[in-house]
């Protein structure tokens, strides 16, 4: 090694200490406090309003003022509020009753640090935004196929066997020949019929037919690539791809629990109580929400009494916004026809989503067709495989940011799990709970096992998953 | 000839009979099954074309379309519910005077499980069957869905507020009755005295299924307390009960278990430390069962053993004799040692009667004051209120109704037209009531009686709170929203009394009301909490709340006047009978409950139904036979006091000779699924001056008149280790070995060990014996074919269990936790007389000792995990297989039902699925009506008891193998709690349901790859065996020896 290299790393050594001791303001820790505080209020695009108005150019608008009411802001709106400054009073006739969260423990670093991160984000364009992210699963099929070195792999041991059967054929003959007996000369139809080929065929279709058998019965009741539709044209592309919303956001308990755990109706809320038109579906969607939970997207109000209003009474209060959102959206001041066949179609939509379901009322749970069914005797867990194998949501679900509708992308069958039990690694270093498998650590240590996988701490055990 | 080994299960067994080792070697009777009965009959090509359909139906079926399935969100999702996770909510297990505090497990709203709540002082976290029941009987069909008018036994539903108006209206004209059991709860007694403010013509009239009115009344006037006292059974060397079954069934038997088996563990006997236990009483009931020596009184020579006891210990002290009636001989000899070793043990013995007798209880007072023993194990400091009840009010009531006093009767928690021994008198009087109003869940012969129902929530759909004793108050609280349109019984009386505390507004008016109570009364008498928001918060919470209290002394009032000549008097006819309350069913409150039904009688080994309880007479040499020749099973007319009913005998070690007994509670003629189980035998208890007793002088028994055809005995069902003696021979060998045809095979010899057993003062050879055996043991397992596994369990986590036969008294709390936590199936009476049953925890009965009056060791008998599983090899699908954790593993899915396993199984604890019990598979011809034939549907079809099963095990369906898991379901959710937190596992991540349910701890569980878990930390050496050592299956369960500290010489 150079000294110059040498040079260098001692460098970056110190630069690195240097900005770990005064931690000056950088995008990179701005985009982790943006995501931990920010992110479930405000736009990631930093250019459209969520449930909080969009960031993009924050600073030019508070450039006016000190710095430091800035600060004071982003800690405590209310309170600057409460003190009569004029941009905060702006802001608040805008977006009352909607109040931001205190963050009183951010430091001026790291509220600089989020700033960076913000103008970073929305000096970019556009094109950029949109392409990360979505590029993750594409790899891998474009992998040469292997069936056309099969095919002539077993062209070429074909016609081996067949020269060979002819070689034999002609030894045999000659053989006789020389014995003085005369050559068997067999025709094809002879050659097909004779006893040894039938066997032979007999006992290949048995062997094919019934590995197919198995095969097949073990499919029984698999559903792989099932893609029902569902009750409300949810675009996971668009939430979890286009908008990066983290999956455990929705999908909670997927942490905690052996269920992932479908979002309640009170959780679409958190963002589309702000978020009352959707960016594709218009009212369509949207306000099946807003007509399960008993949500006014006019007055922008939970109904208290929503238990106990009769459909022609919900009808009436979604029907006028649907109408009156069709005409917001064509600057129209009166109905046309286009539009009340809008508003009807959608309110059907609304009916077919939530009238038609098992408690037969359009109030109450939004009833979403399952697609992934695991036979009732296996026992899996989603926080086993999520909190603390750290697995990726999309190892088994599949690139679920792409999918318009979700379908189910793997088997689901035993084989499947099996097999990712063999090969997967288990977190073993900085979990105290493993610290028991002493045997392993020391061959780790020893540099006589390579990594621990889940079959090495019993992980293809029956009584894992059956019980 | 006997082939008395020591130890016996019955007197088949001793006798070797045919039947038994039949019995005994068919691990599946096929007795009782009439096969060319029915449609049965397939032949080959039945079975052809049903394999044909069979394949093309599932073909079919298999191509459909994918069935939707729906995924039902939240609208507004709770926080505190994540799906998929449970919670616990602290309660109590209140019914009458039965209490013990829970904690109810919930899944997605609903209650699945009680465990014990630890922070009780009172149980210490210990459960009872009865507890461990509770959830099923929320699920319950037979409950009464709304307010009603009820005319010839039929439920007409009306609104609540039609029923209020009702209600009210009658009440207004006065003459008011409220007839209750023993009510725990202070804010219930609140509601009462609103209502008895608002009517002040109502008197409440408490009594209890099973009296202890005697007991109160002889407190009131020994001590001027009308209460119990608290038996602290922890404090005492010397205990001395007169057909009291304290660890059964008598008054709080989870606390005095609890406290009781404080002094009996291993841990104490293996120092020579142990209390010494004498049982007086006729029947061998559970409490007789674990006793050190037992005296057999007749039942009407109670009175006289008392005045025995009685002489004896006032001619020690220098007090007055009191003369009274003599008691048998043997009796007699013993009692007076018995006397010479409480006064020696004097302040640290306790003498109690189960009696209902008020001078006998008075002598026993005045006993335990002799004794030195009041305010140390007879504590008044703490009173107990789990008995309140006086029969003699409700014999007034009955004169009041006849006497047209009466206008109204309200009926809570209570059944008189049943339980009473007079039940057909209440009902003829109470007819004459003009507005009688129940509020009972289920139509039971008392509400069939009624015109009105207000029925009452569960307890798991209610409010309400319980001072079980003085200064322990405990809360109950809702865990589920009330699944029928019912009423708490406590809010229907404010109702009724226009209560102005009431707050009708809210959602939950008694919650409100009972919050206020709490914050207003109980607030100020604890120091705890500042504020009256977090001491209600931390109430709900704990669901505990031990204030403390004045710790009164008492001394015997002088001026008591005891009276020899009030005691029961021995009588001299030939046949005597006794009533117990039995450990699961009371006096029939519990009778509706499967569950309970179906776990064997820990002594009989009996279910659905009362059994009576003959003697065993034996010739002195070699004939050991039932009373009259009788056999199990065998039918009798028992006449007492003029009323004949028909009898099912069974034959009962232990029971004296003149005497016979039977169970309380059965009998049932409404209500639910305990009805026409056993004979109700209310209506032959005596009544002496109003007070009920539970024995009769005057019984006749008839000779056999018929016989059960489906006796439902578990006792010789998985048998192990049978003898039997060999044909050539005539030696005795090992049954399992003859059937192998091999002599000479390794084990053949040896005696199988299954219970080890001394006496304290024999310890020592006690330890030397087993060291021999395990040595012995050891050296047989040498020879060994299975793999060497010893590195096997080395990495992670092993799996091991204890269990301390010291400490385990029988009472069957882990067998009904073990049904409850694993979805084990009911399957009814009738599949178990075919040896069907499913509980994979049983608990052997064995007898040794005195073949007249044997001792008894209790084992709790489950799955092994055998290192070595003989079960494992013979699988020819390897269905069943071992893990690293030391556990033997069971794949349902795997399984396809050759049963070479349990064949196999040296401990017989593998249970099959002959019938689709569960009704988990689609054959509806598979299923089994559990109850009665004419049942609408089985069992588990009705959703609403299909609520009860846990969702993390899997119900079973027909044609599988299912055992103990070690509640696998509960180590992987230890272990995860664990990883999640990245931390290594600990003990108490991981506690099966057996071991919480234990109330006297007996049953430990860990991890032995810890040397500090307590499982390794609960082991005593030479003293613990492996069940079957010699065999080398190498089980993981530990079991200690079972030590008496019996007298010897009392007889002598």
């Amino acid at each position: 090694m150079s000294l110059h290299r040498i040079y260098s790393i001692i460098i970056v050594f110190a630069c690195t200490v240097q900005s770990a001791l005064f931690a000056a303001p950088t995008v990179e820790e701005g985009k982790n406090l943006f995501i931990a505080n920010c992110a479930s209020c405000h736009n990631k695009n930093m250019k459209d309003n969520l449930t909080g108005p969009a960031l993009g150019g924050t600073e030019e608008r508070w450039a006016a003022f000190p710095r430091e009411d800035l600060y004071k802001w982003i800690r405590n709106s209310q309170a600057l509020i409460a003190t009569g400054h004029p941009r905060a009073t702006e802001l608040w006739n805008k977006w009352k009753p909607t109040q931001m969260n205190s963050f009183n423990n951010l430091t001026n670093d790291q509220i600089e640090s989020t700033l960076l991160y913000i103008n970073d984000v929305a000096n970019k364009k556009p094109v950029a935004a949109v392409a990360t992210g979505t590029d993750t699963a594409a790899t891998g099929t474009k992998e040469g196929s292997n069936t056309w070195l099969f095919i002539g792999l077993a062209l070429i041991l074909g016609l081996l066997a067949f020269s060979l059967m002819r070689i034999v054929n002609n030894l045999n003959n000659i053989n006789r020949v020389r014995q003085g007996e005369t050559p068997v000369n067999r025709t094809l139809a002879q050659t097909f019929t004779a006893p040894g080929t039938i066997a032979f065929l007999v006992f290949a279709a048995t062997l094919v037919f019934g590995y197919k058998t198995v095969d097949n019965a073990a499919r029984m009741g698999r559903e792989q690539n099932y893609q029902p539709d569902q009750p409300i044209a949810f675009s996971h592309k668009i939430h979890a791809g286009l908008n990066k919303v983290d999956c455990n956001y929705c999908h909670d308990s997927a942490r905690r629990s052996k269920h992932s755990g479908i979002p309640g109706a009170s959780t679409c809320m958190n963002c589309h109580a702000a978020i009352k038109v959707g960016s594709k579906g218009g009212t369509a969607e949207l306000s099946k929400i807003f007509a399960s939970i008993g949500f006014d997207p006019i007055t922008s109000k939970y109904i208290d009494d929503y238990e106990n209003w009769d459909d022609a009474k919900i009808e009436a209060l979604y029907k006028k916004w649907i109408g009156q959102e069709y005409m917001a959206a064509k600057s129209l001041t009166a109905m046309d026809d286009a539009g009340r066949l809008t508003v009807q179609t959608q309110w059907d939509g609304i009916v077919k989503a939530l009238k038609e379901d098992s408690n037969g009322k359009i109030q109450g749970p939004i009833e979403w067709v399952r697609i992934h069914n695991l036979a009732d005797h296996a026992y899996f867990n989603h926080a086993q495989h999520v909190a603390v194998g750290q697995i990726e949501c999309q190892k088994c679900h599949g690139p679920i940011q792409e999918m318009e509708v979700v379908y189910q992308y793997s088997t689901l069958g035993m084989g499947w799990c099996i097999n990712c039990h063999r090969e997967t690694e288990v977190k073993f270093a900085d979990n105290d709970y493993y610290k028991q498998y002493e045997q392993y650590h020391d061959e780790l240590k020893a540099g006589s096992r390579e990594k621990v996988t889940v079959e090495d701490v019993g992980g293809l055990e029956c009584q894992k998953c059956h019980y | 000839m006997l082939h008395d080994n020591g130890i016996w299960v019955g007197t088949e067994d001793l006798k070797r009979e045919e039947a038994f080792l039949q019995s005994a070697s068919q691990e599946f009777s096929l007795d009782n099954i009439d096969q060319t009965d029915g449609n049965w009959t397939t032949n080959r090509r039945d079975f052809l074309k049903l394999l044909g359909f069979g394949l093309g139906a599932a073909t079919v079926a298999a191509s459909c379309e994918i069935p939707l399935r729906r995924a039902v969100p939240y609208v507004s999702k709770p926080d505190t519910i994540v799906p998929g996770v449970a919670n616990y909510y602290a309660s109590s297990f209140v019914n009458g005077g039965d209490y013990c505090p829970i904690l109810v497990k919930t899944r997605e709203g609903r209650p699945i499980k009680i465990e014990g709540n630890s922070l009780s002082s009172i149980t210490n976290g210990g459960t009872s069957a009865r507890a461990q029941a509770l959830v099923l009987s929320l699920y319950d069909s037979s409950r009464i869905k709304s307010a009603g008018i009820i005319e010839e036994g039929q439920v007409t539903e009306i609104t609540w507020t039609d029923l209020d108006k009702a209600v009210k209206g009658a009440l207004a004209q006065g003459g008011v009755r409220i007839l209750t059991q023993t009510n725990l709860s202070p804010t219930a007694k609140k509601t009462l005295e609103e209502f008895k403010a608002k009517y002040p013509d109502t008197q409440v009239v408490v009594y209890d299924p099973v009296s202890s009115a005697a007991l109160l009344t002889a407190n009131e006037q020994a001590f001027g307390v009308r209460a119990l006292p608290s038996y602290r059974f922890d404090k005492a060397d010397l205990i001395v009960s007169f057909n009291a079954d304290f660890l059964g069934s008598w008054i709080s038997p989870v606390e005095y278990a609890a406290a009781y088996a404080q002094k009996r563990k291993m841990r104490k006997a293996s120092k020579g430390e142990m209390s010494r236990h004498y049982q007086v009483e006729s029947h061998m009931s559970l409490t007789g069962s674990n006793a050190d020596n037992r005296i057999l009184v007749k039942p009407s020579e109670q009175g006289a053993a008392i005045c025995a006891l009685y002489n004896e210990i006032a001619a020690l002290s220098g007090n007055a004799g009191i003369g009274g009636p003599k008691v048998n001989d043997k009796a007699a000899t013993g009692l007076k040692k018995v006397a010479k070793e409480l006064y020696a043990a004097q302040g640290k013995s306790l003498v109690i009667s189960g009696s209902n007798n008020v001078a006998e209880q008075l002598l026993v007072n005045k006993i335990n004051a002799m004794l030195g023993n009041l305010n140390e194990t007879v504590d008044f400091g703490t009173l107990s209120y789990q008995r309140q009840g006086n029969e003699q009010d409700v014999m007034r009531l009955i004169d009041d109704m006849n006497g047209g006093r009466v206008n109204t009767v309200i009926v809570h928690n209570a059944n008189p037209a049943y339980d009473l021994p007079n039940a057909a008198k209440f009902a003829e009087a109470f007819a004459k009531v003009k507005t009688r109003v129940s509020c009972s869940t289920i139509l039971d012969e008392t509400t069939v009686l009624c015109t009105h129902t207000a029925p009452a929530h569960h307890l798991l759909e209610s409010w309400g709170d319980a001072e079980a004793k003085e200064g322990h108050y405990s809360m109950i609280q809702p865990t589920i929203a009330p699944l029928f349109n019912t009423r708490q019984a406590e809010l229907s009386l404010l109702e009724w009394s226009e209560s102005a505390n009431l707050n009708r507004e809210d959602d939950q008016p008694y919650y409100q009301y009972l919050k206020a109570h709490w914050s207003s009364e109980l607030f100020a008498k604890q120091s705890k909490y500042n504020s009256p928001t977090a001491f209600w918060d931390m109430g709900l919470h704990d669901g505990i709340l031990e204030t403390g209290n004045e710790g009164r002394t008492v001394a015997f009032n002088a001026a008591t006047a005891l009276d020899a000549g009030a005691v029961t008097k021995p009588a001299s006819n030939e046949v005597e009978i006794s009533f117990y309350e039995t450990v699961n069913i009371g006096n029939g409150q519990y009778a509706h409950n499967p569950w309970l039904q179906e776990m064997p009688d820990p002594v009989l080994r009996t279910v659905w139904g009362n059994y009576l309880s003959i003697p065993v007479e034996w010739d002195g040499v070699n004939n050991i036979d039932g009373w009259k020749g009788l056999l199990d099973g065998d039918h009798v007319e028992v006449t007492v006091n003029g009323i004949t009913q028909k009898c099912t005998v069974v034959k009962t070690f232990g029971q004296m000779p003149g005497t016979v007994a039977i169970g309380l509670g059965q009998g049932r003629t409404s209500g639910g699924c305990g009805v026409d189980y056993g004979v109700n035998v209310n209506p032959w208890l005596p009544v002496q001056n109003g007070l009920v007793q539970y024995h009769a002088d005057n019984a006749t028994v008839s000779d056999k008149v018929g016989e059960e055809k489906m006796l439902a005995s578990v006792q010789y069902h998985h048998t192990m280790g049978v003898q039997a003696e060999g044909k050539e021979e005539g030696k005795i060998i090992n049954a399992d070995e003859k059937a192998l045809g091999w002599k000479g095979f390794q084990g053949s010899l040896t005696e199988r060990s299954i219970i080890f057993q001394a006496n304290l003062s024999e310890l020592p050879e006690l330890k030397e014996k087993m060291t021999e055996f395990h040595a012995h043991s050891e050296h047989l397992n040498e020879q060994t074919m299975y793999p060497d596994r010893s590195d096997w369990y080395e990495n992670g986590p092993k799996w091991g269990m204890y269990i301390d036969l010291n400490a385990c008294i029988g009472c069957g709390a882990c067998q009904v936790a073990c049904v409850s936590e694993n979805n084990v199936p009911v399957v009814g009476k009738n599949e178990v007389a075919r040896h069907h049953e499913m509980t994979w925890l049983r608990i052997d009965r064995y007898f040794y000792g005195d073949l007249e009056n044997p001792r008894v060791v209790y084992q709790p008998m489950m799955c092994q995990h055998c290192d070595n599983a003989p079960c494992e090899n013979v699988c020819p699908v390897n269905a069943t297989n071992h893990s690293k954790e030391g556990i033997n593993q069971m794949a349902y899915n795997r399984c396809i039902g050759t049963r070479y396993c349990a064949n196999n199984c040296p401990y017989k604890v593998r249970r099959f699925n002959w019938l689709d019990y569960t009704t988990a598979d689609t054959w509806p011809g598979n299923e089994e009506r559990v109850f009665h034939a004419n049942d609408n549907m089985p069992f588990y079809a009705d959703n609403l008891v299909r609520m009860v099963m846990n969702p993390d095990v899997t119900v079973r369906s027909r044609g599988v193998i299912e055992k103990c898991s070690l509640c696998v379901q509960r180590i992987q959710e230890g272990k995860l709690t664990a990883k999640k937190e990245k931390r290594p596992i600990e003990d108490n991540d991981v506690r099966t349901a057996c071991q919480t349910a234990c109330p006297t701890g007996a049953i430990v569980f860990g991890n032995v790859n810890n040397p500090d878990s307590t499982v390794n930390k609960a082991k005593n050496g030479a003293l613990d065996y492996k069940v079957l050592e010699e065999i080398n299956v190498r089980p993981i369960v530990d079991y200690s020896a079972k030590v008496r500290n019996s007298n010897e010489a009392l007889f002598s």
